[in-house]
């Protein structure tokens, strides 16, 4: 009989070996991607890499008749940003909505998630098939953006209702027996605290934007997203080009996190500490 | 074996990293001991119930249980059942089948743990909840539930970590009396920690107070309260005044400490000489103080009452000395008349009221 | 009180913009995708007559038939996986990571990837499976294997590989979250009731994360049932679910049978969710 501490080590090796596997597991295409995009022009896709160089960079860099990434990258950054803000502020509406207790809250609840839980594939569709027989055009900056505030907007919403669910209401009544009105407590006291959700929200909607491509495929009209395009991409003799595409806007993608996360943290700084320098209180 | 302590520590530490949470704790728990640990948060108390349990592994001493070691085995083999502060009854079993789980561990037969579940529930006065999950009980009914869990598996010694503290005031008394009774009756040993005094005091044949790791004084209720060892426990227990000086001179068995505001002689009969000039306190029990004093009442001070309490049979005066030291008097409320707020008297004792505490601590 | 009064009109006002949005842009052209499925005439008129037929249709093409069943299939295949693994995971990283920074170190190496394209990922994956992919260069070099496996890219075995990578976390994180809400004192309190650790684990611990596992599992059951690009990018086109069967059909013309294989998706999805939900409430009566 093994004893006990022993088996308990022996579980934490076991699970703490699978985690790790996991993890390089989740993470070596990517890196292996990134790597194989700096192979040289005789390079293939796959190892051995012959070189190191920029070339497949450059590459990018060039007007190409056929595979110009750089329009696609622009429209696919302005969608995104249009969806951050759009999803900021439909989620923070719609969770304030639904702290005043209204009829059917539970219904429109569900309404609002269902946006995450539908397949884009679906909703892409619909959409199509709506503009077909309708008549009317699809356009990245019409129909794409509106199913992919559908795709964001649960998340955004989620967000905010944990956020306002910490949120103590008590704040507010201090501010509204103090002769605020309800529009002034909630700038002035509501906002600013659940302004980290907000940015969360706005995350959301930006980066899930951003990737977003299965809803796209179908509604998105000629001029298409980067993710699109990249998406056409399988079809073809697949070229070392994919990669560096592949491995610069997961940059973008990693840099916009990083950049909201900083924003959120000079946020919280801003809002919730003093302009003293912090003192070191003393333990009785 | 069956003569052993049902609980022994000997030289018991525990470190977490840098910080020693628990220093050389000894102590003898003999059979059917209703024993409290008492100390503010932080002092160990907990961290020395849960190395009791198991549930924390001792970096030095030894664990001893009816008179086995302990130290290696894990919690599900000791002989012991514990009580938490949040009861920690199981969110998705009925409260029969929580109630019966330690005999299921066990591997006792269906039918034997049937009527001891049975028996357990009409014990406790639970039988109505039953088939019933714990988010539709009471604190109270919580309370007995975890109870009769963990009494069921017939521990040598029952562990209870601040059990009434999640309790509605009203309801403490009740629990404290009738866990008590439940003590007295299987005649196991209770060990209860807890941070507030009269609870220890009112259930504890004996108390051990920690403070920052280690033991300051052990003792029966009525020891700790009118000889304090230390200035710690001294000013840990309600109605106790405590005085800090330093030694101007030793008198034939009395110390005479210099105060800020006077001159006082302590009885030095059980501690022992100190030195001279060395920073002492000592404490002098809040009903002991008298506001008439006389000739047997050697120490005196003056004093301004700042505030009066009425407890019904008890007044309590709150004083405040020259140099800003508070001290509180009790007495009789029929005895002698009221004093009033603002009102300066003189307040005395007598020497053998004082109680000298052994060096260490200093004052905060 | 706050600053929303209860019921008030404003508060509707409020909730209006998103609702309306997710009526327009998710019902509207989910209703309209059923209500075309149901259409007979070939051509693409709204005054066309319905029928049941093309539902007929599909359930007599036994090719259709299977693409049905393949999706259902690795559906049930990722749970599986994505289950275990994503338990163990959660588990270490709740229970048998101490330290906080080092918890949110994996946490974040867990949850970072989510935060770019699954796209991305997805060709991430071809230099890896393919013939001179980096597993084969791998398994050659530690001589498993004395030829490079073909199996691996455009086969469902690459598929599943690759799903793994993208799905476990969906798994993961309801657990983790399920897992951090047991209050530390209940595996105590089972120990010290003469419990094994592999006892507390069944009788407690496992129980109480049920919710979160199930809400994994539905996760997962969602996105596999609609993933089509890792199909197309890893399965070439020898493989297809029914995400692929509708682009394929919505791109050769045939708009209403690609709504019926829509509309047969999302019942699909529909359905095995009600019964994943009916598990856990059997589960919830189970322990009496």
């Amino acid at each position: 009989m093994i004893p006990w501490r022993t088996r308990q080590r022996l579980v934490r090796a076991a699970l703490g070996t699978i985690t790790v596997l996991f993890l390089a597991y989740q993470w070596l295409p990517m890196l292996t991607m990134a790597l194989l995009s700096f192979t040289d022009p005789e390079g293939g896709t796959t190892f051995p890499m012959r070189g190191v160089s920029l070339h497949w960079y450059r590459e990018l860099l060039r007007v190409q008749m056929v595979d110009d990434f750089k329009p696609p990258m622009a429209r696919s950054l302005a969608l995104a940003g249009a969806c951050s803000i759009t999803t900021a502020a439909l989620a923070l509406a719609a969770a304030q909505a639904m702290r005043g207790r209204l009829r059917g809250s539970g219904a429109y609840f569900y309404l609002i998630l269902l946006g995450a839980m539908a397949p884009g594939l679906l909703v892409g569709f619909g959409v199509a098939l709506l503009a077909r027989v309708f008549g009317f055009g699809l356009a990245w900056y019409t129909s794409t953006f509106a199913v992919h505030i559908v795709w964001t907007l649960p998340f955004g919403f989620l967000t905010m209702l944990a956020v306002f669910n910490r949120f103590d209401r008590r704040l507010e009544e201090a501010a509204l027996t103090l002769r605020a009105t309800r529009w002034t407590a909630f700038w002035r006291i509501t906002f600013p605290l659940v302004l980290p959700g907000v940015i969360g929200a706005a995350l959301f909607g930006f980066t899930l934007s951003y990737d977003e491509f299965a809803r796209s495929l179908f509604a998105t009209g000629p001029e298409q997203t980067l993710p699109l395009v990249i998406y056409a991409q399988f079809d073809r003799q697949l070229q070392p080009t994919l990669y560096a595409i592949g491995t610069l806007t997961t940059a973008v993608s990693l840099g916009a996190v990083a950049l909201f996360a900083t924003l959120l943290r000079l946020v919280r700084r801003r809002t919730l500490t003093s302009d003293q320098p912090s003192k070191k209180e003393s333990q009785p | 074996m069956t003569d052993a302590p049902d609980l022994e520590l000997i030289g018991v530490t525990k470190r977490f990293g840098t910080f020693t949470a628990v220093r050389e704790v000894s102590l003898v728990v003999e059979r059917g001991q209703f024993l409290c640990l008492l100390g503010p948060s932080g002092c160990g108390k907990t961290t020395t119930l849960r190395m009791i349990a198991g549930l924390e592994t001792a970096d030095a001493g030894e664990i001893r249980i009816a008179g086995v070691r302990v130290n290696e085995t894990p919690p599900w083999q000791r002989d012991i059942a514990m009580m938490f502060q949040d009861f920690a009854l199981f969110p998705h079993m009925t409260i029969a089948r929580q109630v019966g789980f330690g005999l299921e561990m066990l591997r006792r037969p269906a039918d034997d743990i049937r009527r001891r579940v049975a028996d357990a529930l009409v014990a406790f006065e639970i039988t109505a909840l039953a088939d019933r999950k714990p988010d539709t009980l009471s604190g109270g009914q919580k309370q007995r539930a975890a109870l009769a869990r963990a009494l069921i598996v017939e521990p040598r010694v029952l562990l209870l970590d601040e059990p009434i503290g999640s309790l509605d005031y009203n309801l403490r008394e009740a629990v404290m009396l009738e866990l008590r009774d439940v003590q007295r009756r299987l005649g196991i040993s209770f060990i209860w920690v807890t941070h507030d005094q009269n609870e220890a005091f009112s259930l504890g044949d004996r108390v051990v107070v920690m403070n920052h790791a280690s033991i300051e004084q052990v003792g029966a209720p009525e020891d700790i309260a009118e000889r304090p060892r230390t200035r710690f426990v001294a000013a840990f227990v309600q109605g106790t005044n405590v005085f800090d000086g330093i030694v101007a001179g030793v008198e034939g068995d009395h110390v005479r400490v210099r105060t800020p505001t006077g001159d006082f002689l302590v009885s030095a009969a059980h501690v022992g000489p100190p030195a001279a000039r060395a920073p002492v306190s000592f404490s002098v029990r809040a009903a002991l103080l008298s506001a008439q004093p006389g000739r047997e009442h050697v120490n005196q001070v003056a004093a301004v009452c700042r505030a009066v309490e009425y407890l019904g049979a008890i007044r309590r005066y709150d004083f405040r000395l020259g140099d800003g030291h508070s001290l509180k008097l009790e007495e009789f409320t029929g005895r002698g008349r009221r004093l009033a707020e603002g009102e300066a008297v003189t307040l005395g004792w007598r020497i053998e009221d004082g109680v000298l505490h052994a060096p260490g601590e200093a004052p905060a | 009180m706050s600053t929303l009064r209860e019921r008030s009109p404003a508060g509707y006002a409020l909730a209006a913009p998103a609702g309306l949005w997710m009526l327009g842009a998710l019902v509207v052209p989910t209703i309209f995708i059923a209500w075309v499925s149901l259409w007979a005439a070939r051509g693409f008129t709204l005054a066309s007559p319905l029928t049941l037929a093309n539902y007929a249709k599909f359930f007599t093409r036994p090719a259709y038939v299977r693409v049905l069943g393949d999706t259902v299939q690795q559906a049930l295949v990722m749970m599986l996986i994505t289950g275990v693994i994503g338990y163990s995971i959660a588990y270490f990283l709740v229970v048998h990571v101490r330290h906080p920074g080092l918890q949110l170190a994996v946490f974040l190496l867990l949850v970072v990837p989510f935060w770019t394209s699954a796209l991305i990922r997805t060709i991430g994956w071809i230099p890896f499976l393919g013939v001179n992919g980096v597993i084969n260069q791998v398994l050659l070099l530690t001589g498993i294997v004395d030829r490079p496996v073909e199996a691996f890219l455009f086969s469902r075995t690459g598929i599943t590989l690759s799903q793994v990578s993208f799905y476990t976390l969906l798994a993961t994180g309801p657990v983790v979250y399920t897992l951090r809400n047991i209050p530390p004192s209940l595996p105590e309190a089972a120990q010290c009731l003469r419990a094994t650790p592999l006892r507390v684990f069944w009788r407690i611990v496992f129980p109480l994360t049920l919710p979160g596992v199930m809400i994994g599992q539905i996760l997962v059951f969602l996105n596999v049932m609609a993933d089509f690009a890792t199909a197309q990018a890893i399965g070439g086109h020898k493989h297809a679910f029914l995400g692929n069967l509708v682009i394929l059909l919505y791109e050769s013309g045939q708009l209403a049978f690609a709504a019926v294989v829509a509309v047969l998706l999302m019942i699909a999805m529909l359905l095995g969710v009600a019964v994943l939900l009916k598990v856990v409430d059997i589960r919830r009566l189970g322990e009496s």
